[in-house]
Protein backbone atom coordinates (compact mmCIF):
# COMPACT_ATOMS: atom_id res chain seq x y z
CA UNK A 1 0.00 0.00 0.00
CA UNK A 2 2.92 2.60 1.04
CA UNK A 3 4.25 1.58 -2.61
CA UNK A 4 1.15 2.27 -4.64
CA UNK A 5 0.74 5.44 -2.42
CA UNK A 6 4.82 6.56 -3.51
CA UNK A 7 3.72 6.00 -6.68
CA UNK A 8 0.30 7.98 -6.68
CA UNK A 9 1.79 11.08 -5.12
CA UNK A 10 4.80 11.44 -7.86
CA UNK A 11 2.29 11.08 -10.59
CA UNK A 12 0.43 13.77 -9.85
CA UNK A 13 2.96 16.08 -8.78
CA UNK A 14 5.17 15.23 -11.45
CA UNK A 15 2.55 14.64 -14.09
CA UNK A 16 1.20 17.75 -14.35
CA UNK A 17 4.08 19.83 -13.08
CA UNK A 18 6.42 19.05 -16.01
CA UNK A 19 7.02 17.77 -19.52
CA UNK A 20 10.23 15.96 -19.66
CA UNK A 21 12.29 13.21 -21.57
CA UNK A 22 14.32 10.34 -20.79
CA UNK A 23 17.72 11.03 -21.92
CA UNK A 24 20.17 11.61 -19.09
CA UNK A 25 21.69 14.53 -20.71
CA UNK A 26 19.19 17.06 -22.37
CA UNK A 27 19.26 19.44 -25.21
CA UNK A 28 20.50 22.81 -23.64
CA UNK A 29 18.47 24.50 -21.63
CA UNK A 30 15.79 21.35 -21.31
CA UNK A 31 14.67 19.94 -18.13
CA UNK A 32 14.12 16.32 -17.70
CA UNK A 33 12.22 13.98 -15.02
CA UNK A 34 12.27 10.44 -14.94
CA UNK A 35 10.30 8.29 -11.98
CA UNK A 36 10.78 5.25 -11.98
CA UNK A 37 9.59 1.55 -9.85
CA UNK A 38 10.72 -1.45 -10.03
CA UNK A 39 10.83 -4.50 -7.42
CA UNK A 40 14.34 -3.13 -5.95
CA UNK A 41 13.22 0.88 -5.60
CA UNK A 42 11.46 3.75 -6.30
CA UNK A 43 13.40 6.77 -8.08
CA UNK A 44 12.81 10.43 -8.83
CA UNK A 45 15.45 12.30 -10.89
CA UNK A 46 15.16 15.69 -12.50
CA UNK A 47 18.13 17.39 -14.32
CA UNK A 48 18.89 20.49 -16.57
CA UNK A 49 21.15 20.06 -19.49
CA UNK A 50 23.22 23.04 -19.47
CA UNK A 51 24.72 21.75 -22.54
CA UNK A 52 24.09 18.82 -24.82
CA UNK A 53 26.97 17.24 -23.16
CA UNK A 54 26.09 17.30 -19.95
CA UNK A 55 23.07 18.07 -16.78
CA UNK A 56 23.01 17.87 -13.72
CA UNK A 57 20.42 17.65 -11.14
CA UNK A 58 18.12 15.92 -8.13
CA UNK A 59 18.11 12.31 -7.10
CA UNK A 60 16.06 10.45 -4.71
CA UNK A 61 15.58 7.10 -3.88
CA UNK A 62 13.72 4.66 -1.85
CA UNK A 63 15.28 0.83 -1.38
CA UNK A 64 12.28 -1.22 -0.75
CA UNK A 65 13.20 -3.97 0.60
CA UNK A 66 15.93 -2.85 2.91
CA UNK A 67 14.11 0.34 3.83
CA UNK A 68 16.87 3.04 3.08
CA UNK A 69 16.54 6.50 1.24
CA UNK A 70 18.95 8.58 -0.78
CA UNK A 71 18.92 12.10 -1.57
CA UNK A 72 21.25 14.07 -3.41
CA UNK A 73 23.14 15.62 -6.58
CA UNK A 74 23.45 13.49 -10.22
CA UNK A 75 25.92 14.37 -12.78
CA UNK A 76 25.38 12.85 -15.99
CA UNK A 77 27.84 13.33 -18.74
CA UNK A 78 27.53 12.20 -22.47
CA UNK A 79 30.97 10.83 -23.30
CA UNK A 80 30.34 9.84 -27.06
CA UNK A 81 27.15 9.69 -29.21
CA UNK A 82 26.90 7.88 -32.76
CA UNK A 83 24.66 8.77 -35.13
CA UNK A 84 24.28 6.38 -38.10
CA UNK A 85 21.23 6.85 -40.91
CA UNK A 86 19.60 4.25 -39.13
CA UNK A 87 20.71 4.08 -35.54
CA UNK A 88 22.06 5.84 -33.01
CA UNK A 89 24.10 4.94 -29.79
CA UNK A 90 24.93 6.56 -26.68
CA UNK A 91 27.64 6.11 -24.27
CA UNK A 92 27.06 7.76 -20.90
CA UNK A 93 28.58 8.53 -17.31
CA UNK A 94 26.84 9.11 -14.20
CA UNK A 95 27.31 9.76 -11.07
CA UNK A 96 25.71 10.71 -7.57
CA UNK A 97 26.68 12.27 -4.16
CA UNK A 98 24.29 12.76 -1.51
CA UNK A 99 23.43 11.13 1.94
CA UNK A 100 21.69 7.82 2.55
CA UNK A 101 19.27 7.42 5.61
CA UNK A 102 17.38 4.51 7.47
CA UNK A 103 15.14 4.28 9.92
CA UNK A 104 14.61 8.04 9.83
CA UNK A 105 13.18 9.33 12.54
CA UNK A 106 13.78 6.40 15.03
CA UNK A 107 16.32 5.84 17.82
CA UNK A 108 17.86 3.55 15.66
CA UNK A 109 18.22 6.18 12.93
CA UNK A 110 21.55 6.27 10.65
CA UNK A 111 22.61 8.68 8.27
CA UNK A 112 25.55 8.19 6.09
CA UNK A 113 27.32 9.77 3.31
CA UNK A 114 26.48 7.72 -0.06
CA UNK A 115 27.66 8.18 -3.27
CA UNK A 116 27.14 5.98 -6.89
CA UNK A 117 29.19 5.88 -10.25
CA UNK A 118 27.36 4.57 -13.51
CA UNK A 119 28.05 3.64 -16.53
CA UNK A 120 24.97 3.63 -19.73
CA UNK A 121 25.12 2.21 -23.42
CA UNK A 122 22.25 2.35 -25.40
CA UNK A 123 21.82 1.65 -29.16
CA UNK A 124 18.37 1.98 -31.09
CA UNK A 125 17.12 1.70 -34.82
CA UNK A 126 13.57 2.66 -35.49
CA UNK A 127 12.52 -1.08 -34.86
CA UNK A 128 15.16 -1.98 -32.27
CA UNK A 129 16.67 -1.28 -28.79
CA UNK A 130 19.16 -2.20 -27.27
CA UNK A 131 20.70 -0.96 -23.55
CA UNK A 132 23.18 -1.56 -20.89
CA UNK A 133 23.13 0.04 -17.25
CA UNK A 134 25.25 -0.47 -14.48
CA UNK A 135 25.88 0.64 -11.04
CA UNK A 136 28.19 1.06 -8.49
CA UNK A 137 26.53 1.71 -4.93
CA UNK A 138 28.27 3.13 -1.73
CA UNK A 139 25.70 4.03 1.15
CA UNK A 140 28.79 3.36 4.09
CA UNK A 141 27.28 0.63 6.21
CA UNK A 142 23.48 1.15 5.34
CA UNK A 143 24.11 -0.53 1.75
CA UNK A 144 26.84 -1.41 -0.57
CA UNK A 145 26.41 -3.03 -3.59
CA UNK A 146 26.83 -3.23 -7.49
CA UNK A 147 23.87 -3.42 -9.66
CA UNK A 148 23.25 -4.13 -13.40
CA UNK A 149 20.32 -3.82 -15.88
CA UNK A 150 19.99 -4.27 -19.34
CA UNK A 151 16.98 -4.46 -21.92
CA UNK A 152 16.15 -5.42 -25.44
CA UNK A 153 13.15 -4.34 -27.35
CA UNK A 154 10.82 -4.68 -30.70
CA UNK A 155 8.50 -1.80 -32.32
CA UNK A 156 5.66 -4.28 -33.63
CA UNK A 157 5.27 -1.02 -35.82
CA UNK A 158 7.14 1.47 -37.60
CA UNK A 159 4.90 4.86 -35.89
CA UNK A 160 5.53 8.02 -37.64
CA UNK A 161 6.63 11.60 -35.91
CA UNK A 162 3.13 12.42 -33.40
CA UNK A 163 2.21 8.83 -33.61
CA UNK A 164 1.25 7.02 -30.68
CA UNK A 165 4.49 3.89 -30.47
CA UNK A 166 4.59 0.75 -28.88
CA UNK A 167 7.94 -1.28 -27.83
CA UNK A 168 7.84 -4.81 -26.52
CA UNK A 169 10.72 -5.18 -24.08
CA UNK A 170 12.71 -7.39 -21.74
CA UNK A 171 14.29 -5.79 -18.56
CA UNK A 172 17.19 -8.01 -16.94
CA UNK A 173 18.59 -7.19 -13.28
CA UNK A 174 21.07 -8.47 -11.74
CA UNK A 175 22.30 -7.64 -8.06
CA UNK A 176 25.11 -8.62 -6.78
CA UNK A 177 24.38 -8.82 -3.05
CA UNK A 178 21.70 -10.69 -3.74
CA UNK A 179 23.10 -13.88 -4.25
CA UNK A 180 23.47 -12.87 -7.79
CA UNK A 181 19.37 -13.36 -8.36
CA UNK A 182 18.73 -12.46 -11.74
CA UNK A 183 15.30 -10.59 -12.42
CA UNK A 184 13.68 -10.81 -15.84
CA UNK A 185 10.73 -8.11 -16.65
CA UNK A 186 8.49 -8.42 -19.72
CA UNK A 187 6.96 -4.94 -20.53
CA UNK A 188 4.97 -2.51 -22.89
CA UNK A 189 6.70 1.02 -23.45
CA UNK A 190 4.54 3.49 -24.73
CA UNK A 191 5.15 6.75 -25.76
CA UNK A 192 3.36 9.58 -27.94
CA UNK A 193 5.03 13.15 -28.21
CA UNK A 194 7.04 14.56 -24.82
CA UNK A 195 5.16 11.46 -22.53
CA UNK A 196 6.36 7.82 -22.30
CA UNK A 197 4.97 5.24 -19.75
CA UNK A 198 6.58 1.92 -18.95
CA UNK A 199 4.61 -0.97 -17.49
CA UNK A 200 5.36 -4.19 -16.77
CA UNK A 201 5.39 -7.52 -14.28
CA UNK A 202 8.60 -9.22 -13.36
CA UNK A 203 9.11 -13.07 -13.37
CA UNK A 204 8.66 -12.47 -9.58
CA UNK A 205 5.52 -11.16 -9.63
CA UNK A 206 6.78 -7.30 -8.94
CA UNK A 207 5.41 -4.41 -10.78
CA UNK A 208 7.56 -2.36 -12.87
CA UNK A 209 6.38 1.23 -13.57
CA UNK A 210 8.32 4.41 -15.25
CA UNK A 211 6.80 7.43 -16.31
CA UNK A 212 8.82 10.08 -18.41
CA UNK A 213 7.51 13.42 -19.78
CA UNK A 214 9.67 15.61 -21.39
CA UNK A 215 10.07 19.48 -20.92
CA UNK B 1 -2.23 -5.66 -8.03
CA UNK B 2 -3.39 -2.88 -6.94
CA UNK B 3 -0.10 -0.52 -7.91
CA UNK B 4 -0.63 -1.91 -11.56
CA UNK B 5 -4.09 -0.70 -11.79
CA UNK B 6 -3.08 2.68 -10.13
CA UNK B 7 -0.13 2.73 -12.79
CA UNK B 8 -2.06 2.12 -15.20
CA UNK B 9 -4.66 4.62 -14.38
CA UNK B 10 -2.25 7.22 -14.63
CA UNK B 11 -0.87 6.81 -17.22
CA UNK B 12 -4.66 6.91 -19.02
CA UNK B 13 -4.64 9.87 -17.45
CA UNK B 14 -1.38 11.43 -18.30
CA UNK B 15 -2.41 10.37 -22.59
CA UNK B 16 -5.87 12.39 -22.39
CA UNK B 17 -4.73 14.92 -20.27
CA UNK B 18 -6.52 18.15 -21.67
CA UNK B 19 -2.82 20.27 -22.00
CA UNK B 20 -1.17 16.81 -23.63
CA UNK B 21 0.22 17.86 -27.06
CA UNK B 22 -1.58 21.52 -27.21
CA UNK B 23 1.47 23.51 -25.42
CA UNK B 24 2.91 24.38 -29.03
CA UNK B 25 0.25 25.29 -30.93
CA UNK B 26 -0.07 27.60 -28.08
CA UNK B 27 2.86 29.03 -27.45
CA UNK B 28 2.99 31.13 -31.32
CA UNK B 29 -0.39 32.00 -31.03
CA UNK B 30 -0.67 34.88 -33.72
CA UNK B 31 2.08 34.34 -36.38
CA UNK B 32 1.29 33.40 -40.03
CA UNK B 33 2.89 30.07 -39.84
CA UNK B 34 1.62 27.47 -37.55
CA UNK B 35 4.59 26.82 -35.50
CA UNK B 36 4.40 22.81 -34.86
CA UNK B 37 5.12 20.21 -36.53
CA UNK B 38 1.83 20.24 -38.31
CA UNK B 39 2.99 23.26 -40.49
CA UNK B 40 2.45 22.78 -44.22
CA UNK B 41 5.37 24.03 -46.21
CA UNK B 42 2.50 25.38 -48.74
CA UNK B 43 1.95 27.90 -46.33
CA UNK B 44 5.40 29.27 -46.36
CA UNK B 45 7.75 30.69 -49.45
CA UNK B 46 9.72 28.97 -50.91
CA UNK B 47 12.81 31.26 -50.02
CA UNK B 48 11.70 30.69 -46.10
CA UNK B 49 12.29 26.29 -46.68
CA UNK B 50 15.04 24.84 -45.27
CA UNK B 51 15.15 20.85 -45.65
CA UNK B 52 17.72 18.92 -43.60
CA UNK B 53 18.73 15.54 -43.79
CA UNK B 54 20.17 13.97 -40.58
CA UNK B 55 22.09 11.12 -39.23
CA UNK B 56 20.81 9.06 -35.78
CA UNK B 57 16.74 10.20 -36.34
CA UNK B 58 15.49 7.17 -34.83
CA UNK B 59 13.14 7.77 -32.09
CA UNK B 60 10.30 9.99 -31.97
CA UNK B 61 10.22 10.71 -28.12
CA UNK B 62 13.97 11.87 -28.37
CA UNK B 63 12.89 13.91 -31.55
CA UNK B 64 11.38 16.18 -29.29
CA UNK B 65 14.37 18.00 -28.83
CA UNK B 66 14.58 19.45 -32.33
CA UNK B 67 11.07 21.28 -31.72
CA UNK B 68 12.19 22.68 -28.51
CA UNK B 69 15.72 23.86 -29.71
CA UNK B 70 13.87 25.27 -33.37
CA UNK B 71 11.10 26.27 -31.70
CA UNK B 72 12.37 29.03 -29.28
CA UNK B 73 14.13 30.69 -32.10
CA UNK B 74 12.61 33.83 -33.09
CA UNK B 75 13.49 33.72 -36.84
CA UNK B 76 12.16 29.81 -37.19
CA UNK B 77 8.14 29.85 -37.93
CA UNK B 78 7.38 25.75 -37.94
CA UNK B 79 9.58 22.39 -37.98
CA UNK B 80 8.64 19.74 -39.78
CA UNK B 81 10.04 16.37 -38.70
CA UNK B 82 9.80 12.69 -40.68
CA UNK B 83 11.59 9.93 -39.51
CA UNK B 84 11.26 7.59 -42.14
CA UNK B 85 13.08 9.69 -44.40
CA UNK B 86 15.65 11.02 -41.63
CA UNK B 87 14.53 14.80 -42.49
CA UNK B 88 13.73 17.95 -40.81
CA UNK B 89 12.29 20.78 -42.78
CA UNK B 90 12.37 24.43 -40.86
CA UNK B 91 10.50 27.07 -42.06
CA UNK B 92 12.13 30.67 -41.09
CA UNK B 93 9.84 33.38 -40.78
CA UNK B 94 9.50 35.93 -43.90
CA UNK B 95 13.35 38.29 -44.33
CA UNK B 96 14.66 36.00 -41.85
CA UNK B 97 17.11 32.93 -42.35
CA UNK B 98 19.67 30.79 -40.56
CA UNK B 99 23.21 29.91 -42.21
CA UNK B 100 24.28 26.70 -42.30
CA UNK B 101 26.76 26.49 -39.34
CA UNK B 102 24.04 27.73 -37.01
CA UNK B 103 21.61 24.93 -38.77
CA UNK B 104 24.36 22.55 -37.88
CA UNK B 105 24.84 23.49 -34.34
CA UNK B 106 21.45 23.40 -33.62
CA UNK B 107 21.06 19.91 -34.85
CA UNK B 108 23.46 18.76 -33.02
CA UNK B 109 22.46 20.15 -30.09
CA UNK B 110 18.90 18.20 -30.30
CA UNK B 111 21.08 15.45 -30.60
CA UNK B 112 21.71 15.00 -34.51
CA UNK B 113 23.92 15.23 -36.68
CA UNK B 114 23.43 17.18 -40.60
CA UNK B 115 24.08 15.29 -43.62
CA UNK B 116 22.85 17.84 -46.40
CA UNK B 117 21.45 20.78 -46.11
CA UNK B 118 18.75 21.89 -49.12
CA UNK B 119 17.39 25.36 -49.54
CA UNK B 120 13.94 25.51 -51.53
CA UNK B 121 10.54 24.06 -51.47
CA UNK B 122 11.35 20.52 -52.74
CA UNK B 123 8.68 18.10 -55.16
CA UNK B 124 7.83 15.36 -52.98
Amino acid sequence: MKSAIFILCCMVSLGYAFQALSRPVSYPGGWTVMQKNDKNVHSVHLHYSPTARYSVGYRTEYWRDEGWQFQGVQFNYLVKRHNAQDSQANFYLKGGLGIAYDNFGLPNEEIEPASFIDIAVDWETRRYFTSYENRLYYAADIDRFFRQKARAGIAPYLGDYGDFHTWLMLQTDHIASEGNEVTFTPFVRIFKNEYMGEVGISNKGEVLFNLIIRF
Amino acid sequence: MKTLIIAIAFVAIFFTSPSHGADVEHKHEGQALEPSTSFSTEKASCENIINIKVNGLVCDFCARSLEKVFLKRDDVAGIKVDLSKSSVVVATKSGLTIDDTSLKNLIKDSGYNVTTIDRGCKDE
